[in-house]
């Protein structure tokens, strides 16, 4: 797993900064997301009131394939798939649906699902890409925020650049400066990153 | 006779004659819990016999425990529904009361949240001042809960213990007029209460509601009560059996001075209030019945002597 090579947090008071560095923490391990941050800084200041979140990802290269949840055994005029984790399985039957049709696909239980008469080899069908978890991760990680954000922040502006890894998460309850842009770089700047 | 609130723990083995011993001596069971075969029993007992209960506690394995909280009925004020405060802080305050006797209700501000749009409506108010007692849960910064703080007193009158992220003295420093309790170090935090620091910092919040109680109880017994609380529960239960049939926890919460009864307010309030205590007094010639801001029960104050000159 990679490590969080980055990981500050900056406030005008030194106690409540505290306080947020270890509710990030803590919601950041809840949702599993520090394994895919590779630097974060966050700025609160409740007296302006804003809440600025910037940072990098790890480069996440990951596809979650069939043979990554379940064991593909060959039969006579079947392939039958037995699955570990129930997570994918949505994913994956839809794939299946529409590659082989419904007659060829049967889910005999929820850790089991038979392909019939299909003409495909086994380690093909081990190598279906059935999600991809960079696709989410901005999804999550914004959910994430809004956690650790204060209540009441509800003026919101965010940006994710896939190309480059990065993202940044504004918030206030008031409107949002026009300079906010130079705040986000300068945060970007202290990480020694720029902004996307 | 003076009345004192302790906890019963003990078994479910022999408890109804525990039971009938705390009925005869003059006593009171304010809420019975019986969790698989343990039973805690949260009652009021004459202060000279809480002795005698604790001998006959002894052989049955069962103990008695001091709890200051019994009969209170405490509002834990969280600034809203979402996440940022639900379980944590809230909750687990919230539960940590209960262990202890005091029964508490959660108070989420509608729009709490926020500095400049943070605000109390009147029914929140309203609620919160039919307790004996506020907790507010607040944030981690000064700067917030000073400016806030000013507009989600506004109206309430009933002692506030005030729970922030900042240190205890910061918090003193920021309120202006002073509140009645501070307890710093527990503002926002997003994870569950286990450790010992954070179990001392739980602990230290019952501290301050006892503290604050007490000064409320000390108040209260310079002009006491017409009648007990607990009393007054003893004789609506007697004599409206449609209490029983009631599902709550506790269909009449006591309180300090009053008593929180969980019928509705029209069939009921006149029955209530024309049920003879003793010697003719009336329920509502000693106490006064409003209907409550918390779904439609029926709230009873019960008047001090000074207005009422009847103590029964």
């Amino acid at each position: 797993m990679h490590a969080v090579e980055y990981f500050e947090v900056e406030c005008p008071e030194p106690l409540g900064g505290e306080y947020y560095k270890q509710i990030a923490n803590d919601v950041l391990l809840d949702h599993n997301l520090l394994r895919v941050i590779h630097k974060l800084h966050i700025y609160v200041d409740p007296g302006v009131p804003i809440f600025v979140a910037v940072g990098v990802f790890h480069k996440i290269t990951s596809l979650v394939r069939v043979r990554d949840f379940a064991a593909v055994n060959p039969l006579a005029g079947k392939i039958m798939l037995a699955l570990a984790s129930e997570m994918y399985l949505a994913p994956m039957l839809k794939i299946f649906l529409s590659r082989f049709g419904q007659d060829h696909v049967e889910q005999s239980d929820r850790f089991t699902v038979i392909l019939r008469d299909v003409t495909v080899d086994p380690r093909e069908v081990e190598e279906i890409v059935v999600a991809d978890p960079s696709e989410s991760v901005f999804k999550d990680l914004i959910y994430a925020l809004k956690c650790i954000a204060p209540e009441g922040f509800r003026v919101r502006r965010e940006l994710y650049s896939k190309e480059k890894g990065k993202f940044f998460f504004v918030a206030s309850e008031d409107t949002l400066a026009a300079d906010v842009d130079a705040l986000v770089q300068a945060k970007f700047a202290k990480m020694g990153e720029e902004m996307p | 006779m003076m009345l004192v609130p302790v906890t019963y723990k003990g078994g479910v083995y022999r408890h109804n004659e525990i039971m009938d011993l705390i009925d005869d001596v003059g006593g009171y069971i304010v809420q019975k819990h019986v969790i698989a075969t343990d039973v805690v029993l949260l009652c009021f007992m004459p202060k000279d016999d809480v002795e005698v209960l604790r001998a006959a506690a002894k052989p049955l394995g069962a103990e008695v425990i001091d709890s200051p909280l019994v009969g209170t009925e405490i509002a834990v004020v969280s600034m809203s529904l979402e996440i940022h405060h639900l379980p944590h802080p809230s909750c687990d305050i919230a539960e940590y009361i209960r262990r202890l006797g005091g029964k508490t209700n959660m108070v989420s501000l509608a729009r709490g949240p926020g500095k400049r749009i943070a605000a109390l409506n009147d029914e929140e108010r309203d609620v919160i001042n039919e307790h004996d007692l506020a907790i507010y849960l607040l944030g981690n910064f000064a700067n917030c809960i000073e400016k806030k703080m000013p507009v989600l007193r506004r109206g309430i009158n009933v002692p506030i213990v005030l729970c922030g992220g900042p240190n205890k003295e910061e918090l003193q420093r920021i309120i202006d007029p002073p509140l009645d309790g501070y307890v710093g170090n527990v503002g926002r935090f997003m994870h569950r209460t286990k450790e010992s620091v954070e179990l001392g910092k739980l602990d230290e919040i019952i501290a301050e509601i006892t503290r604050v109680l007490e000064k409320k109880r000390i108040a209260i017994a310079k002009d006491p009560v017409s009648v007990s609380p607990a009393r007054l529960m003893d004789v609506i239960k007697e004599k409206v059996p449609q209490i029983l049939d009631v599902t709550s926890p506790t269909p009449l919460t006591v309180q300090m001075d009053g008593l929180r009864v969980k019928l509705p307010y029209d069939p009921f309030a006149n029955e209530i209030h024309t049920l003879e205590i003793e010697d003719g007094i009336r329920i509502g010639d000693i106490c006064e019945l409003t209907p409550s801001r918390m779904r439609d029960y029926i709230m009873l104050k019960i008047r001090p002597f000074s207005e009422t000159n009847v103590v029964v």
